[in-house]
């Protein structure tokens, strides 16, 4: 079974936000809510250098740990997906994802959220598969179309890849091999010129 | 206990209660709101729109059909195949729409050019289709607030006001300011109607944009466009950036870039900002803004010295090298290099070495280069270093002159130019009588409608239209000042000298502004100036344009491949189609019948609008010079239902069958890049590199273009002999061909007898059939333009040589002594033109001005901005107008960052109650501690006063700042008018 | 033409002359730096990556945290050296949770196994004595108080504990459904606890204060076990335990923790680590605060006779009086204690009475 996986090449993320709007515009995700958003360390400093994140689908998950109301589940290709009616909106899993994937549309006092979001994988929610529920609540179910993640299929440079883990891996690997520049080749690929592909 | 759910399964349900108990739960759980996603956009109050949309019930269906429920794929559902309207890359969109309503967007992943990748603002494509902050319906100014209006009223009170200028001051009084955004059939048609009209008063985005690149380039070798393509750049073993920002203004372009870097090619960056172009090279060069034409000499001088130049190449195919070498070697030795763009030479070296030891290398230019005063100048610099090292014309070099807008390419091609016909043909009255007679209008009612000795003259430009409002009328080179202008889809907050702009705008008569979305100038209009200044007759008006996304049509991207848009939806609102607006605003102003002579019409909201196809077809049959007449709608069309053939390196066709007409597409370029020469029914392929000897002209091979006279000072312009495109059966180099040449080859014949009845007396860009073109090229393999060098240097110009001169506001008085500016111009573009005079006079505002102020984009907006920063999507990602500023300059004025601070430029310093912009500073080392950066997308702002009162109703943009360009000093380009928008100076303190 | 190119070199094995191997990478070293020592080697930027946390990155949404992309790394108590987020995850789940519900059922379980082995302690008096123990604004005050708590410990336990008791029996939704309408309830039960809070901290507080008498009260533990109470004052040392240790200490912390995760903090950023910390206070403190108060209200009602009707209706028996809190009766028969302190329409200056039985 495919394993779905998100991988960010930091080489190739010029920081254009593409992924972002596009999962704005798929999801019609709401103003305030960022299912995915980049960030740019050393930013006007060489070296500086992009990623792009959303949620990781942890397999382990910290967010479905702490649920009180234990709303997240997991589909078999290991997408973490959430019940927005089940979900009470307390922020748990906010405060334990690594990643600062989960999002509130408000972060009002009284510690009213409203219901969390997060990035779905393009793959909905528990709702009926493409329904008018599902996409009103999660989004666009884009795996059950057979499509992959809308952030991914539009970045820029191709810089983000999404889809099944061994897939976008040997993708990378390729690039790696290409750019002479892997942990195997430190150095030596730029004094010799690239190995021809 | 994990969970896990079938994605595949129709019905995923949450497996943990089921049956009846699970269906009660949920109706229970229903009662608790999950997020409701374009309602919460409408409570947090970014939907204003929207609830003036819901009182105005016949105008919202298809606005309000998008906010409601979303489409589930249970109406029907079309796809439909657009483009991009941001900027020139041109990336392929299939819109999915339901029961009329755009409800999604898909990627295109067969396009060649950006293989359904996106950048922030084409991913956020579909807003078009809510458009909750557009302009809905005409609307006038009616003391200080605009109004409602019906169209037939405005179109009635707008053509009275023009024929009532007319009649007074004459058809030049009035000033047309078209856009990039039409796409080429409204651009096209938009310059038949002035000159229908009767003026040359007209223009758009590419003046301040590239029209320093295309008069440079053009001169220097024949075409004013990017010379390969963005895909080409695959083959480019180093490439130098220079002036470009490419990661920000064009970020798809960045896949083919990152992907040969990946196979070794080297990147440099030149540019006084350390940008995300420059995070991803190899090497980064710092140079001092305005001071490239130093850097490229500084390049060029190890170039020659140690003799890396091609000599062959530059033997055969150039002129005038010799001359700048003597120049370069001369006058550019590395420390003059250093004192002026402050790069040593160990920089410049390694720079020369990267790009002559991994050849072919290209070449990157944008606005860094062209938005000088000496921009046409720049641009040349980079031609010779190109030349030189023998990069142009080949695969994997050229000069990619990456364009602006997404059609601003084809819009400079056939569109609203103040100095050219469609085509680059020029005013000269012959080519009137070849468009007349290609329009069906007889030549002698067209120049009736002119002033007298007018129709020759180039108008003004859009950099200038308030000097021809506000400048003395004796001086200026027209009968009337300008008293009437239009904004046809051109933001007034993207040319300089902002606060003179109230004033002009103030003074006018008429000021129209047909956008679909109200623009800062609707804003800028409203807003209170000085009494004393405001024409008590001032007529503004308001009217709704439709985007490119409710309208069909082509476009040009920056490789010059044209992409056919189909129409995603119809027109939102009450807006209409910037082609119907032409015709009916003709119709008013008579000349309705002579603009659609040979166009079909068609029904659109019950209303007839030319069909787009048959505009095209017309353009087909007369624009010889670039060769815009191959690309008839079907072949464009063929291949936007095709992409999937076309090689993503080459651009160019394997195989392939349209389904649809039986076109076979095998051999074609993407996009039928011009010049596609000849009729359709020639088949050129279009061609993907200009000027490649290395193939067939059939194939899309050529050499550089004969258009300069075949010699000068003794030297022949032409090419050396053995310098031809592959197969020519003239292997010397030739001139353009035309009747007489053709019947001294004996070629004549080839023509049939009623072509050579029509080509007598004509040259290949007059023939009306197209049949020398195809007696050259497909029978003798020859190029129809000629086979030329190309100029190193261009004597036309100001400076046939490129000069360094420093900018009119500098802050360095000991390089203006050495390196001055022009001379003032008394009437240039019919306005006088000033340059000594201002930087004589500013020569030490460096002490109070110290900054060097630069501007330019960031990657989620565009141009003005009115359009970008009403889409949420995008005005999420940046919610302030901030300015650069290194932490040394920082700390000196107490600024940290996040800082609210005070910009201040000389203009400022004349009024007295002016402060300047306030903008929140942004501390970072990405520009040096001499210089500071400021975006250019925001508008509404004044003085640190927020606008949003004087726009209509409901439709300012969601995100408003203060506009660079307020601040923005006088200063033009001395061939093209451009404006010098790229090095200024500036003085920042933290505001109180 | 182009010097030799590279691509010769390509061919030949090992380097070529005059190649100069690259700087051995500096362990410091930034990433522009490490790129040139170590091309492709981006391990200085998957550090800040890592380090994201205490040195954010530049994004361009406007918010707390969002140049973070991953928590900073911490070790809580009980928790491994990770991100904060997994080390909460450790703390709640590990230890707060499971130690926390065993705590609070062996609570209990030994007030049950008190309740049947001792029953209730304390003698029947006549109701409707003359003494007011408390007066009405006291109760008023205490009520709100008690009620507030019943809510805050009945929605907190839901959400902290009913995934385990209540989600099997009631299902997803019904239970989602259950728990967002008692966490709401929770997020503004709580503030008004916060304010009875205060105003019962205000006014037991100086009854409250350590008196002769309650150390030999607590060495005896009261006198629970020999069935002899120890004499103690208005209230006893336990009591006063309570109020120390569970209304002040415990109580102020709950409140302290949980207006920050109310959001009700003026002027504090609400990181994911203040809210953490915030978290583990609040349920730490909610835990025991609970278990402290199992014992207190089992004693208010059924563990101890009269003392209910007293918080009840305010007034006790001189019996009971005696029997509970012998030198208090003693100061109030003394006169040194009104025994009637809430006056018919002056509260504010009660009367001295003389002393009536
Ligand atoms: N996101 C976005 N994309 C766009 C547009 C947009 O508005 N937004 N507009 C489109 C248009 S119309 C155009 S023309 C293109 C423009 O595309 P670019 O020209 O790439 O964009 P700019 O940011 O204007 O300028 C590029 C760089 O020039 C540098 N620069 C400033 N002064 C100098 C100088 O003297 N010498 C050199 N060498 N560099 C200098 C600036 O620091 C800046 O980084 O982008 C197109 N794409
Ligand atoms: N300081 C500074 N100034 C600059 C620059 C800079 O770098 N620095 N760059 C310059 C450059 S390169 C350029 S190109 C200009 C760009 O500046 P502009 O082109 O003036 O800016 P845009 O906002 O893109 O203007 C396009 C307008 O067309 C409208 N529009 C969109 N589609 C259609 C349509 O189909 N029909 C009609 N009628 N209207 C439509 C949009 O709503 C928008 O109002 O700015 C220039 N100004
Ligand atoms: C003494 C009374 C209180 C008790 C017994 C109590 C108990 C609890 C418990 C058990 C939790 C759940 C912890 C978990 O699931 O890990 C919790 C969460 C919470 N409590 Fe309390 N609490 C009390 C008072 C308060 C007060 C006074 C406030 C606010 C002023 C408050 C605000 C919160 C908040 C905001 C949460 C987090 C859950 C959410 O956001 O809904 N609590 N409390
Ligand atoms: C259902 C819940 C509760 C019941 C049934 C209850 C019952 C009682 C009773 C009967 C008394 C009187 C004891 C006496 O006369 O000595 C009392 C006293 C008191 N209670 Fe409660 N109580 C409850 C909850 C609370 C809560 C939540 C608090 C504060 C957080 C609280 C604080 C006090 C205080 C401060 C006293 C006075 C004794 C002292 O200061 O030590 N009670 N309660
Ligand atoms: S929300 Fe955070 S913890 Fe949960 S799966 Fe996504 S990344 Fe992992
Ligand atoms: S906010 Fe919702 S999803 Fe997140 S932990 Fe709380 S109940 Fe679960
Ligand atoms: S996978 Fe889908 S939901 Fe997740 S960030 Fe990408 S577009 Fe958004
Ligand atoms: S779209 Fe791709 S390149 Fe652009 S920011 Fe996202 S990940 Fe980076
Ligand atoms: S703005 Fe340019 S790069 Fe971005 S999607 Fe549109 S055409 Fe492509
Ligand atoms: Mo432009």
């Amino acid at each position: 079974m495919a394993r779905m996986k998100f991988i960010c090449d930091a080489e190739r993320c010029i920081e254009c936000n593409g992924c972002v709007t596009a999962c704005k515009a798929e999801n019609d995700v709401p103003w305030g809510v960022n299912r995915r958003r980049v960030v740019t360390l050393g930013d006007g400093q060489p070296g500086e250098k992009s990623i792009s994140v959303a949620c990781m689908h942890c397999s382990d998950a910290p967010c479905m740990a702490v649920c009180p109301v234990d709303c997240f589940y997991r589909t078999e290709e290991g997408v973490v997906l959430h019940d927005k009616d089940v979900c009470i909106g307390c922020g748990y899993c906010s405060y334990a994802c690594p990643f600062g994937a989960p999002q509130f549309p408000s972060n009002g006092t009284f510690g009213m959220r409203g219901k969390m979001d997060k990035c779905t994988f393009c793959a909905g929610g528990p709702e009926e598969n493409g329904s008018a529920a599902e996409i009103e609540k999660y989004g666009r179910n884009r795996l059950a179309e057979g499509k992959l993640p809308a952030c991914a299929e539009m970045c820029s440079t191709k810089a983000l890849l999404g889809g099944d883990g061994d897939v976008i891996a040997d993708i990378l690997r390729t690039r790696v091999v290409q750019r002479g520049k892997g942990s195997e080749v430190w150095g030596w690929g730029t004094a010799y010129g690239k190995p021809k592909s | 206990m994990l969970l896990t759910r079938k994605t595949s399964a129709a019905n995923g349900a949450s497996a943990r209660s089921s049956g009846l108990v699970h269906h009660l739960a949920r109706g229970l759980s229903h009662a608790v709101p999950t997020i409701d996603r374009r309602a919460f956009l409408r409570r947090s109050g970014l939907g204003v729109g929207a609830g003036i949309a819901a009182s105005q019930l016949t105008l919202v269906r298809k606005a309000e059909a998008a906010e409601k429920a979303p489409a589930t794929g249970t109406g029907k559902v079309e796809v439909k195949r657009t483009v991009c309207g941001h900027c020139s890359v041109g990336c392929a969109v299939d819109a999915v729409v339901e029961n009329g309503v755009w409800v999604r967007q898909e990627p295109v992943f067969d396009s060649p050019i950006n293989l359904g990748a996106h950048c922030a603002k084409g991913a956020a494509l579909r807003e078009h289709g809510h458009g909750e902050f557009r302009l809905k319906y005409p609307m006038k100014l009616v003391n200080g607030k605009y109004q409602r209006m019906s169209w037939d009223q405005a179109l009635q009170e707008i053509t009275a006001k023009m024929l009532e200028l007319k009649k007074a001051s004459g058809p030049d009084s009035i000033f047309v300011v078209g856009s990039s955004k039409h796409n080429n059939e409204q651009a096209y048609l938009l310059r038949k109607w002035l000159s229908l009209w009767g003026s040359n008063n007209t223009d758009h985005q590419a003046r301040i944009c590239h029209s320093t690149t295309v008069a440079g380039v053009a001169n220097t070798w024949g075409y004013g466009a990017m010379t390969n393509s963005y895909n080409d750049m695959q083959n480019a073993k180093a490439a130098l950036y220079i002036g470009s920002n490419a990661a920000e203004a064009h970020p798809v372009s960045m896949v083919h870039m990152l992907h040969a870097k990946e196979t070794g090619c080297k990147m440099i960056v030149v540019d006084p900002r350390f940008t995300r172009t420059a995070a991803k090279a190899d090497e980064y060069v710092r140079i001092r803004s305005g001071s490239d034409i130093a850097f490229l000499y500084g390049v060029l001088y190890h170039v020659f010295k140690n003799g890396w130049e091609d000599k062959q190449y530059v033997n055969d195919r150039v002129f005038g090298m010799d001359k700048v070498r003597e120049e370069v070697m001369a006058k550019w030795t590395p420390e003059k290099v250093q004192e002026v763009c402050g790069v040593d030479e160990a920089t410049t070296l390694k720079v020369a070495r990267i790009m002559a030891e991994n050849r072919p290398s290209t070449l990157v230019w944008c606005m860094g280069q062209t938005q000088h005063t000496i921009g046409n100048a720049m641009v040349r610099a980079s031609c010779i270093l190109q030349l030189a090292l023998g990069n142009i014309g080949k695969s994997g070099g050229g000069a990619n002159i990456f364009r602006g807008h997404d059609n601003v390419q084809g819009a400079t091609d056939v569109g609203p130019n103040p100095d050219s016909l469609p085509g680059y043909y020029g005013l000269a009255e012959g080519s009137f009588k070849h468009f007349a007679a290609t329009w069906g209008v007889d030549f002698e009612w067209i120049k009736k409608q002119y002033a007298p000795g007018m129709m020759t003259k180039p108008g003004m430009t859009v950099s200038r239209w308030i000097d021809g409002v506000l400048e003395k009328n004796e001086l200026i080179d027209q009968d009337s000042n300008l008293r009437g202008l239009f904004f046809w889809g051109h933001a007034p907050n993207s040319q300089t000298r902002g606060l003179e702009m109230k004033t002009a705008m103030d003074k006018l008569d008429l000021l129209v502004v047909v956008d679909p979305y109200p623009s800062a100038t609707a804003a800028m209009a409203a807003m209170p100036g000085k009494p004393s200044e405001l024409n008590p007759n001032r007529a503004v008006y308001l009217l709704p344009a439709c985007t490119q996304f409710e309208t069909s049509g082509s476009c040009t991207a920056s490789n010059r491949s044209i992409q056919w848009r189909e129409k995603v939806i119809e027109p939102l609102w009450e807006s209409r189609s910037d082609h119907m607006i032409m015709y009916q605003l003709a119709e008013k102003l008579g000349f309705g019948k002579e603009l659609v002579k040979n166009y079909k019409m068609q029904k659109v909201k019950g209303m007839d609008e030319p069909v787009p196809e048959d505009i095209l077809r017309e353009i087909n049959k007369c624009v010889w010079t670039i060769g815009y007449t191959g690309q008839s709608p079907e072949r464009i069309k063929a291949h936007m239902r095709n992409m999937h053939v076309f090689d993503v390196k080459s651009l160019r066709a394997k195989g392939g069958i349209d389904k649809e007409t039986g076109y076979s597409l095998d051999g074609d370029y993407f996009g039928l890049p011009w010049p596609c020469w000849g009729t359709p029914e020639m088949k050129h392929p279009g061609t993907a590199n200009l000027y490649d000897t290395s193939l067939n002209v059939m194939d899309g091979g050529g050499n550089f273009r004969a258009n300069f006279g075949v010699e000068r000072d003794g030297q022949s312009l032409l090419a050396a002999d053995g310098s031809h495109s592959k197969g020519s059966d003239l292997t010397t180099g030739y001139p353009e061909f035309d009747h007489v040449l053709l019947k001294k080859l004996g070629w004549w014949s080839e023509l049939s007898e009623a072509e050579q009845k029509a080509a007598d007396g004509k040259n290949w860009k007059t023939d009306p059939t197209g049949a020398i073109i195809r007696v050259v090229m497909k029978n003798h393999g020859c190029h129809p333009f000629g086979n030329a060098k190309a100029r190193a240097v261009v004597w036309n110009f100001p400076d046939p040589i490129p000069q360094h001169r420093e900018p009119l506001y500098s802050t360095r008085p000991d390089l203006i002594a050495k390196y001055p500016t022009h001379d003032d111009k008394r009437a240039f573009w019919r306005l006088p033109t000033l340059y000594k005079s201002v930087q004589e006079k500013n020569k030490d505002i460096g002490k109070t001005f110290p900054l060097v102020m630069t501007s330019g984009r960031l990657v989620e907006y565009e141009g003005g901005g009115e359009e970008t920063r009403s889409n949420p999507w995008l005005a999420e990602l940046q919610q302030e107008m901030f300015v650069e500023i290194n932490p040394k300059a920082a700390n000196d004025r107490g600024i940290r960052d996040g800082d609210q601070v005070w910009v201040r430029t000389p203009p400022m310093a004349a009024l007295p109650d002016f402060k300047g912009m306030k903008v929140r500073a942004m501390v970072t080392e990405r520009v040096d501690a001499a210089t500071v950066f400021l975006p250019f997308h925001f508008s509404g702002h004044w003085n640190g006063v927020d606008l949003s009162k004087y726009y209509p109703e409901g439709a300012e943009p969601v995100i408003r700042g203060e506009a660079v360009n307020t601040g923005t000093t006088y200063g033009y380009d001395s061939v093209t008018m451009m404006q010098e928008t790229k090095t200024t100076v500036c003085q920042i303190e933290k505001a109180a | 033409q182009a010097p030799a190119s590279t691509a010769a070199a390509n061919a030949q094995n090992g380097p070529p002359a005059g190649f100069v191997a690259p700087a051995e990478p500096k362990p410091d070293e930034n990433n522009a730096a490490r790129e040139r020592s170590q091309p492709g080697n981006n391990a200085p930027f998957w550090r800040g990556v890592r380090q994201s946390g205490e040195q954010a990155g530049i994004t361009n949404l406007p918010g707390v945290e969002k140049g973070v992309l991953i928590q900073e790394f911490v070790r809580y108590p009980g928790s491994d050296h990770t991100n904060a987020g997994e080390a909460w995850r450790q703390v709640r789940n590990h230890w707060i949770i499971p130690y926390g519900g065993s705590l609070m059922l062996i609570v209990l379980l030994a007030l049950a196994l008190f309740f049947f082995g001792r029953g209730r302690m304390g003698h029947e008096h006549p109701e409707g004595g003359r003494i007011e123990r408390f007066t009405p604004f006291e109760r008023a005050a205490h009520w709100l108080n008690a009620i507030a708590f019943v809510l805050l410990a009945v929605s907190g336990i839901v959400m902290a504990f009913g995934k385990f008791f209540l989600l099997p029996v009631l299902g997803s939704s019904i239970f989602g459904t259950l728990t967002y309408g008692l966490k709401t309830l929770h997020n503004f039960v709580g503030p008004l606890f916060a304010v009875t809070l205060v105003v019962i901290i205000l006014t037991f507080i100086k009854d409250n204060f350590p008196q002769p008498g309650d150390w030999a009260w607590i060495k005896k533990a009261g006198g629970m076990f020999s069935k002899q109470e120890v004499p103690s004052h208005r209230f006893n040392a336990g009591e006063k335990l309570i109020f120390w240790g569970g209304v002040l200490a415990l109580g102020l912390t709950v409140v302290a923790s949980g207006l920050v995760l109310d959001h009700l903090v003026p002027s504090l950023v609400f990181t994911r680590g203040a809210m953490q910390i915030a978290h583990m206070f609040h349920a730490i403190a909610a835990v025991l605060m609970m278990c402290a108060f199992f014992g207190h209200i089992y004693l208010g009602t059924i563990g101890m006779r009269g003392a209910y009707g007293a918080m009840r209706r305010g007034y006790v028996s001189e019996g009971w009086a005696k029997e509970h809190h012998e030198l208090w009766y003693e100061d109030i028969r003394a006169g040194k204690i009104p025994a009637q302190r809430s006056g018919q329409g002056s509260a504010a200056k009660p009367a001295p009475r003389t002393r009536e039985a």
